[in-house]
């Protein structure tokens, strides 16, 4: 301890040899304003000692690391010390430095997948390519990625990039025996772009090795997917690969170079995507000719009682490329063979009314919006229309309303109910739920996702719970998966439950692999969330 | 040490004075705290001070509290346990949703009384603490 009067003071703050923290009970404003400049330019911490609150007020300006008032106690003022040693928090100069490294370093590396940016990636490969003479482009293009975060939230987006980001380090370090002849690099949006430099003394790889090396990259990340997220996520997205050969030019800019190989593999890979689309197309027609769609009944239950309460048929193509219904639909949609498609499901859904739903159960059905306007649909006809619910989504429900509402009215006349579906993801606000009079609002899956840890989705929950009891309707939890969610859902009163912790869905042979393969799902999940 | 004991919150407003008052009320309970008064310098401070827990203004000139939860939430290690509260004059539906969006994990609405405040904290740490084990 190094006590000495104001006059000195300034001067040997910071020059004092071991001095871990300054101490200043000076009054004046002049001398703590000194004292505190002169110790933060040595970076060390200052407590200030206040005989006021204007004393108090001037040392947080000076953003003195702690205070105390005058007269507290030798524990009170040790506990002062301690803390402002303990966190001697940089400032001034040092603080606005590092805010500059944070920014400079988030530049250099994807926060979320670790993985290193473009230009980083080009400055590292330059020399080699220039040793080298030419290297291959990899335009990894990651077909309906966005799709996940639309349908889970980006929770769920953000942890399927980490899990292909892990394959794919996984396979670099199986891969490359002479670590940088592949570099990857994630492109913000949600593709990877690979360098691929072949060793000294090595031939370049044949087309028929890259063919070899990608088919096994895109296997070993769709499997991992699975594995970790499910065959539900991991059949809504297909991986297209394009290459690009570059060769070394000492005329052109190696940047130049590499970023025209990027295009050209990226646009490679559209390519492919456009010849997949197409292959799908015709797989849809077969499907639609064979009436190849099988359903899945998803229970629903009393949140109280776990009684069945009704079933949400979900349509799933037999083909295993139209396994996903996104994808499906979306094929479909581009095809413009939208009804064509809805007519079949519905079809098939409705046949379970009489063969798998006891009698009082109710049958939740999808129905696109683009389908009240096919006069199929409109003329549907079903024995008993009151045990038939109608869900309509929020994200489209929202479009073309004084007619889309004539549509509802008719339906709701001839005796059918109504959900709103994915209810709370923001699409619409309450007012325009409100005004589709809904039966049912089902709540989005990204508000249950992990709804135990998260209190901003139980206040929402509850908001909607509150108002679906104010409209006279019944909220129904979607995407329920842990125990916790399940208390959790049930405690804020929510009245139906629907998702894996309570029921797999299942109809036929062909689902029941995929539910021993999602067997182990939900634990995983809590694990990553957590 | 009992100040060693809890776990260290960073506080980040850019009005010096609301975060004057929420230090020394936190301090009193025995939080240690740091300040932050903009985004930029919360960021900067995220590695060193290893907070368990963020009171995020969203109003704030430069990074606005929503860039900086996702900023913080994306972090490899420390986006996985810590805890952000998002104190916004904003009460609205779809705040709560942009707030989930940015995956944070509660909010105060301004104006607020320092007890739900503190109750606030304590949920969340309790929280974290459950999460951990």
């Amino acid at each position: 301890m190094d006590q000495r009067a104001s006059g000195e003071l300034a001067e040997a703050v910071g020059t004092t040899a071991g001095t871990r923290a300054v101490f200043v009970t000076s009054a004046e404003p002049s001398i703590v304003r000194a004292v505190v400049e002169r110790a933060h330019a040595a970076s060390l911490p200052v407590v200030v000692e206040c005989a006021d609150e204007s004393a108090r007020r001037r040392a947080v300006e000076l953003r003195a690391e702690e205070w105390v008032l005058a007269g507290t106690g030798a524990d009170e003022l040790a506990a002062r010390l301690h803390a402002a040693v303990a966190r001697a928090v940089p400032g001034g100069e040092e603080l606005s430095d590092r805010v500059e490294r944070v920014e400079y370093e988030r530049m250099l590396h994807d926060g979320l997948t670790g993985l290193p940016t473009l230009p980083v990636m080009i400055e590292r490969s330059r020399q080699r390519f220039k040793e080298r003479g030419e290297l291959v482009v990899l335009y990894f293009n990651f077909v309906r990625y966005s799709k996940i975060e639309e349908i889970y939230g980006w929770e769920k987006l953000d942890a399927v990039l980490e899990t292909t980001a892990a394959a794919v380090r996984e396979f670099l370090d199986d891969t490359s025996a002479q670590p940088p002849r592949l570099m990857v690099s994630f492109m913000n949006d949600d593709d990877f772009i690979f360098f691929h430099v072949p060793a000294t003394g090595v031939a370049a790889a044949t087309d028929a090795e890259i063919t070899e090396m990608v088919s096994r990259l895109q296997r070993h990340v769709q499997t991992l997917i699975e594995a970790q997220h499910g065959e539900d996520i991991a059949a809504l997205f297909d991986i297209y690969v394009g290459r690009a050969h570059v060769y070394y030019n000492p005329k052109i800019r190696i940047e130049r170079l590499l970023y025209r190989g990027i295009r050209e593999a990226a646009n490679a890979s559209r390519s492919i995507e456009q010849r997949e689309r197409a292959r799908k197309v015709a797989d849809l027609r077969t499907s639609l000719r064979e009436r190849g769609v099988y359903v899945d009944y998803h229970p629903i239950v009393y949140a109280d009682t776990e009684d069945i309460f009704g079933y949400e048929a979900l349509a799933r193509g037999v083909m295993r490329s139209l396994r996903s219904p996104e994808v499906m639909f979306e094929v479909a949609q581009e095809a413009d063979l939208i009804w064509e498609l809805s007519r079949l499901c519905r079809e098939r859904a409705l046949e379970g009314l009489t063969s798998k739903l006891k009698p009082g159960e109710l049958l939740f059905i999808n129905v696109d919006p683009h389908d009240f306007a096919d006069p199929a649909f409109v003329e549907l006809q079903v024995d008993d229309p009151t045990r038939v619910v109608i869900e309509i989504t929020e994200r489209t429900a929202i479009k073309d309303y004084p007619k889309f509402r004539e549509r509802l009215a008719t339906f709701r006349k001839a005796g059918f109910r109504f959900a709103v579906d994915d209810a709370g993801s923001g699409y619409a606000g309450l007012g325009s739920i409100a005004n589709l009079e809904p039966d049912f609002i089902k709540l989005d899956i990204s508000l249950i996702n992990a709804i135990d840890t998260n209190f901003i989705k139980q206040n929402l929950v509850e908001t909607m719970v509150k108002f679906a009891s104010d409209h006279g309707a019944k909220v129904i939890a979607e995407g329920v998966e842990r125990a916790e969610e399940f208390r959790t859902v049930r405690d804020l009163g929510v009245h139906l439950v629907q998702g894996f912790y309570l029921h797999r869905p299942g109809s036929t042979a062909a689902t029941v692999a995929a539910n021993a393969a999602a067997a182990a799902r939900p634990r995983e999940r809590a694990a990553a969330s957590s | 040490m009992t100040k060693a004991a809890l776990p260290p919150i960073l506080v980040v407003d850019d009005n010096k004075d609301n975060a004057e008052i929420i230090r020394q009320y936190l301090e009193v309970r025995g939080y240690p705290i740091t300040v932050a008064s903009s985004g930029e310098e919360a960021l900067a401070l995220y590695e060193t001070v290893k907070p368990a827990l963020v009171l995020l203004d969203v109003m704030m000139p430069g990074r606005d509290g929503w860039e900086v939860c996702r900023i913080m939430k994306q972090h490899p290690e420390l986006g996985k346990t810590v805890r952000v509260i998002m104190v916004t004059a904003l009460n609205e539906l779809e705040d709560k949703q942009e707030a989930l969006q940015t995956g944070a994990d509660d909010y105060v609405a301004k104006p607020f009384d320092l007890a739900t405040l503190a109750a606030t904290v304590q949920r969340n740490l309790a929280m974290r603490t459950a999460l951990a084990s």
